[in-house]
C-alpha cells in the first residue's frame, strides 16, 4: 500500500514546516500518496503525564480516524510514532480495546485494531528501499559526513516496533544516509536523548543533554547532524545559540531533517521544495558543498 | 530533596500495592534493585540526584508523600533506556507515569502539562493557531489546518484530566 493518512502532529506544522514541506515533496517523488485528515488531534504523548487513560484515548481516536478511511498512518515526529505504536500495542488487549471503544463511540468512532503506524523514514527504508533510493540519486554527496540521530521514540519501546530495529545498535538511518552517497559517522553519544520531552519541565536538564550531544560531535569533522523528528530538530538547532551562551561554547552545527537531505540528493529545490532557508542554524555551508 | 531521613513508622504500607495495581506499574514487583536503570539514564548522568533506582525503592518502602510530592518524578526525558536495559523487564517509564498520574490527582503537577492540555482541548493540538504560522504555511503552499479539536475536549474529559487542579508550581 502506498497511501497513508499523514499524521502531522502538533509541532511540525506550526514550528518546523520545512520538515513537512520536504516530506510531502519526497513522498510525492516516490509515489507515496498522503491523505490529510483534518480531525486528527495531538497524539496524546504528553497527556500521559497527567492521565495515562487520556493519552491512550487520544492516540486511539487518531488511529480510529485513519481506520475509518481504511488507511495506515504515516508520521513525521518520532514521539507521535512512539505514542501511537504504544497505543496499538496496548489496544491488542481486548478488555482495554473495549473500554476505549466505549468512549470512542461517543464521538462516533471505533478502533478495530487494523490501522498501523509507520514513520516516514521507516516507509522509505522498508517500502521504497535503499536500492531504489540509490538508483534515484542525482547529486554527488560523497565526502559529505553526517551524524545520524534517530530519536528515542523512533526506536523504543522495542516491543511497540515489532523488531524493526535493535535500539542499542540501530542501522536504518545509517543505511538511508549511505543510500544517497553521504557518509554516516558514528559517535559516542549516538543514543543520547534530545531532552525535548523534559524541556517544558526543566530547560536546564534538557539543555545539558543537548550540550553533551553537540560536544561529542565536536571532534568528528561532520558537515551536519541528520535527524528524523522535529522536536529533536528544535532542541539541536533552535537551542544551539542559547546553549552557546549558557555553556560558553561556539557550536555551529547545521541540523537537517532526513527528507531534506534526501530531497537534495534527488535534485529538489533547496528553498522551494525543502525550506532549507528556514533553519535557525544556517545550512549554507552544506548547500555550497553539495552544489 | 530526600535529604531528611524518614522513619519506617511513617511508611505507607499500602502505597506499593496502590501503585502496582495499575497494569502499567505491576512489573515493578520484579525489581531486584540492580540499578541498571540509573546507570543508563541520561538525566541521572547530568543530574545525579535524579535516580530511578532510588525512586523504585522508595515506592516499594511506602514513601508515598516523598515520592508523590517530589518534582523529580517529572524529570524523566522519556527516552526508555531504563526499560530497554532492565534485566527484569520492569517498564520504569510506565511506572513513573502511574506515579505522575497519582501525584497530579493530589495536586502535584507542573503547570506546563496542565496548560498544554488546556490548549489541546481548545485547538486539538498543543499550540494555538497563531496568525504567524498560518501565514507561513500559506507562503509555503502547505494546506491550511482547520481542526478545531471539538472532540479533543471530550476525549480529554473522558480521561479525567479536567479534574486535575494543581496546587504546587514546580518550575
Amino acid at each position: 500500500m502506498n497511501k497513508y493518512a499523514l499524521f502531522l502532529g502538533c509541532t511540525t506544522p506550526t514550528k518546523v514546516p520545512q520538515y513537512e514541506l520536504a516530506s510531502r515533496w519526497v513522498c510525492k517523488y516516490f509515489g507515496i500518496e498522503l491523505i490529510d485528515i483534518k480531525d486528527f488531534i495531538c497524539c496524546g504523548i504528553n497527556q500521559v503525564n497527567l492521565s495515562i487513560e487520556a493519552g491512550l484515548l487520544m492516540a486511539a481516536m487518531n488511529l480510529a480516524l485513519a481506520e475509518a478511511k481504511g488507511l495506515d498512518i504515516l508520521t513525521l515526529c518520532a514521539a507521535c510514532t512512539g505514542a501511537l505504536a504504544e497505543a496499538i500495542e496496548k489496544l491488542k488487549d481486548d478488555t482495554t480495546k473495549n473500554r476505549v471503544n466505549e468512549k470512542l463511540r461517543e464521538v462516533g468512532l471505533e478502533y478495530k485494531g487494523r490501522t498501523r503506524v509507520n514513520h516516514i523514514s521507516r516507509v522509505l527504508y522498508e517500502n521504497i528501499g535503499v536500492e531504489r533510493i540509490k538508483k534515484e540519486v542525482k547529486k554527488d554527496l560523497s565526502g559529505f559526513r553526517v551524524a545520524p540521530h534517530y530519536g528515542c521514540h523512533y526506536l523504543k519501546p522495542k516491543s511497540a516496533f515489532e523488531g524493526f530495529e535493535e535500539p542499542d545498535n540501530p542501522r536504518s538511518l545509517h543505511q538511508l544516509i549511505s543510500a544517497i552517497g553521504a557518509q554516516p559517522v558514528n559517535y559516542e553519544a549516538l543514543d543520547l536523548c534530545c531532552g525535548g520531552k523534559v524541556f517544558p519541565v526543566s530547560e536546564d536538564l534538557a539543555d545539558s543533554l543537548v550540550q553533551k550531544k553537540l560536544d561529542s560531535l565536536k571532534s568528528k569533522r561532520i558537515d551536519a547532524m541528520v535527524l528524523q523528528c522535529q522536536t529533536c530538530y528544535l532542541m539541536y538547532s533552535d537551542r544551539q545559540k542559547e546553549i552557546n551562551k549558557k555553556f560558553g561554547k561556539q557550536y555551529n552545527l547545521p541540523i537537517i531533517l532526513y527528507p531534506q537531505l534526501l530531497g537534495l540528493a534527488l535534485g529538489a529545490d533547496p528553498v522551494k521544495n525543502l525550506g532549507l532557508n528556514l533553519h535557525t542554524v544556517s545550512v549554507d555551508k552544506v548547500l555550497e558543498k553539495i552544489a | 530533596m530526600f535529604k531528611q531521613p524518614v522513619s519506617s513508622s511513617d511508611f505507607d504500607r499500602n502505597f506499593r500495592s496502590e501503585v502496582m495495581k495499575h497494569p502499567d506499574a505491576s512489573g515493578l514487583n520484579a525489581c531486584f534493585g540492580c540499578g541498571t536503570c540509573t546507570a543508563g539514564c541520561p538525566i541521572h548522568e547530568v543530574f545525579p540526584e535524579y535516580d530511578p533506582r532510588k525512586l523504585a525503592k522508595m515506592v516499594k518502602l511506602g514513601m508515598r508523600k516523598q515520592v508523590l510530592s517530589s518534582p523529580y518524578i517529572w524529570y524523566c526525558a522519556t527516552c526508555h533506556n531504563c526499560e530497554q536495559h532492565c534485566p527484569q523487564n520492569v517498564k520504569f517509564f510506565n511506572v513513573l507515569n502511574v506515579l505522575k498520574n497519582m501525584a497530579a490527582k493530589e495536586g502535584y503537577a507542573p503547570s506546563c502539562w496542565i496548560q498544554q492540555t488546556e490548549q489541546v482541548a481548545k485547538t486539538g493540538i498543543v499550540f494555538s493557531t497563531e496568525e504567524k504560522w498560518v501565514k507561513k504555511r500559506e507562503e509555503l503552499l502547505l494546506p491550511s489546518l482547520k481542526s478545531e479539536g471539538k472532540d479533543a475536549k471530550k476525549i480529554i474529559e473522558f480521561g479525567g484530566i479536567n479534574k486535575i487542579k494543581p496546587k504546587v508550581n514546580f518550575e
